[in-house]
């Protein structure tokens, strides 16, 4: 179980998964031959369920994360939301050239902005892409914590887009896109409700709490931290020596959502 | 009635086109019904498909001369048919374990003098036998193929049927087996499948009945054993695997027009000026060509606007789509 979580934190795991999809679904079928008849409308399909499902993903990392902070599986995956998260927005890019190429040149591509169902892709795409490119610490020390995490909550905003996106491109995509969001959405509202339940309750005793997660002292410094606020333990669950953050006060804001 | 028009191309007298002595020599029938009875005692059945063994020759007036026709492996396994699944790989395989298509009898009533069930074989040989007719075919999802089609014009069965006066439409509607067809026991479409087509389009010299392809009969993928041909519509107006033909008074309730009424509109005539809600259709991708082969553009009526363009004069277009 261990080495098993230790293997999921790595980075290498992580690169070779997100990396490995691809391949797998893009990359393998295109030089064996199995992308059909309409080889170029199967790589703009794939590669397009690939992203959305990346970002959904990297979506539900979160309030899983909040759920179930002493996880190890959950917290050994949250560490991979920066890759992931840029991933997605690298199969959403490669989504959008094969659409190029498949309207066939710029003609076809500026004809293709005249459907809403465009708009909503390509609007989507571009916050991904915003958010990508200032995935970075450097962007974090340029816009300040604060900012920076309001600016990636545009990601809500990016994935309600795609999600419709998505529902709207006929062929059954709506049945998935309706799991895809009812899955977020469900995993959302939980982690609200804990979040809000949590911040509600005064500081009295939790047994089961106390007696599962003997962790030490919270954030307010309370010596028996008999009742944590998920923030804390969440903070204590993601703090490894390894990937330690300056300022106490930061960290949080590297947890953008 | 028209009045006596110049011949056009394609009027060819019904010799040259359909000599019968090519088609219904008597001995060579015989032989061809004998073989038949053979091989159906022989091979296995997939071999015994309907309308196996009828000669055909292509009819010169539908040759589309300086157009390539698309390879029979793509025209076999990229397939909208969604009996079988929505992805187009998937009627190649599903449609292909153990769905029999062979023996198949098809209905043909409603507002007509002359109903009857019968055999697909038997009607090919009623109707005097097949031909071959290379197609346009363009998908309302804005790709297309050019299809070396085999069968008889639709207008043979229609007159083989004698409509009512009262008949105005004619409603096509395909098998209804859930039991072997995965795609029959969700309810993404209404089931059985159903289209149709005015009268006068019926009666088109287009309009036409595949019973086979490339020299085959049809394959389960492709609408076994007999599917409707309408080549100046999109393909989804092309119901396969037909099981009744009958002539109604009104305008018939058709499966894509009743799931999304302003995408697919009844008549649903290829043009390049009313666009899909999501995509346009003044091009389209050519199947068979590579990743940077581009588009083509969309003829209007897709290319048969000669042939049917009168059937819709002072028709708004863009309201009935």
């Amino acid at each position: 179980m261990n080495s098993f979580v230790k293997v999921l934190a790595h980075k290498l795991f992580a690169l070779s998964v997100l990396i490995g999809i691809g391949a797998w679904f893009l990359v393998l079928p295109a030089f064996t031959g199995h992308l059909g008849a309409n080889p170029l409308d199967k790589l703009l399909h794939q590669s397009g369920e690939i992203a959305i499902w990346t970002l959904g993903s990297v979506l539900a990392l979160t309030p899983l994360r909040v759920l179930f902070p002493h996880l190890r599986i959950v917290t050994a995956l949250n560490r991979h939301r920066r890759a992931i998260g840029v991933t997605a927005c690298i199969y959403g890019l490669l989504h959008f050239s094969f659409h190029v190429l498949y309207e066939g040149g710029l003609v076809g591509l500026v004809r293709s902005f005249s459907k809403p169902f465009i708009w909503f892709g390509a609007g989507g795409l571009t916050i991904l892409v915003i958010l990508a490119v200032t995935s970075n610490q450097l962007s974090i020390r340029t816009l300040g914590a604060k900012n920076w995490k309001r600016l990636h909550r545009l990601v809500y905003v990016a994935a309600a887009v795609l999600i419709y996106h998505q529902a709207i491109a006929g062929k059954g995509h709506l049945a998935t896109a309706r799991w895809l969001l009812f899955s977020l959405a469900s995993l959302q509202l939980a982690r609200l409700t804990k979040t809000l339940v949590w911040k509600k309750r005064p500081a009295t005793s939790s047994p089961t709490a106390a007696q599962q997660v003997p962790l030490g002292p919270g954030p307010t410094g309370l010596g028996k931290s008999s009742h944590q606020s998920p923030e804390s333990v969440l903070d204590r669950c993601q703090r490894s020596p390894r990937r330690r953050l300056p300022a106490d006060e930061n960290r949080r804001y590297f947890h953008p959502a | 009635m028209k009045s006596r028009r110049a011949a056009r191309a394609w009027e060819l007298p019904d010799s040259a086109v359909l000599a019968e002595s090519q088609y219904l020599r008597r001995r060579e029938f015989l032989r061809l019904v004998g073989y038949g009875l053979l091989a159906s005692a022989i091979l296995p059945p997939t071999m015994r498909a309907a309308s196996a063994g009828f000669p055909d020759s292509l009819n010169p007036a539908f040759k589309l001369d300086g157009v390539k026709l698309t390879p029979e492996d793509s025209i076999a396994s990229y397939n909208n048919f969604y009996e079988w699944g929505l992805a187009k790989e998937q009627p190649k395989e599903l449609s292909n374990k153990g769905w029999k298509t062979e023996p198949w009898s098809i209905e043909i009533g409603g507002l007509c003098t002359n109903a009857r069930k019968i055999d697909v074989n038997d009607l090919i040989k009623v109707v005097g036998g097949i031909e071959r007719r290379n197609y346009r075919h363009r998908c309302v999802e804005a790709w297309s193929m050019v299809i070396p089609w085999e069968g008889f014009p639709l207008s043979k069965l229609v007159a083989l049927a004698h409509p009512k006066p009262e008949a105005k439409y004619v409603k096509f509607t395909s098998f209804f087996d859930p039991e072997h067809c995965p795609g029959q026991r969700s309810n993404d479409l209404h089931w059985p499948y159903t289209e149709g087509l005015t009268l006068p389009e019926a009666t088109n010299e287009l309009a036409f009945v595949a019973t086979g392809l490339y020299g085959k009969p049809l394959r389960n993928q492709n609408g076994a054993p007999i599917r409707l041909v309408v080549p100046w519509k999109y393909g989804f107006k092309g119901a396969k695997s037909l099981k009744k033909i009958e002539f109604v008074p009104e305008q018939p309730k058709t499966t894509w027009n009743e799931l999304a009424p302003d995408e697919y509109g009844f008549y649903a005539n290829v043009n390049p000026n009313v666009d899909h809600p999501r995509w346009s259709q003044a091009s389209e991708r050519v199947i068979g060509g590579g990743f940077f082969s581009g588009r083509q553009p969309t003829l209007m009526f897709n290319g048969y606007e000669k042939q049917v363009a009168h059937l819709y004069a002072g028709m708004d277009l863009r309201k009935n789509f």
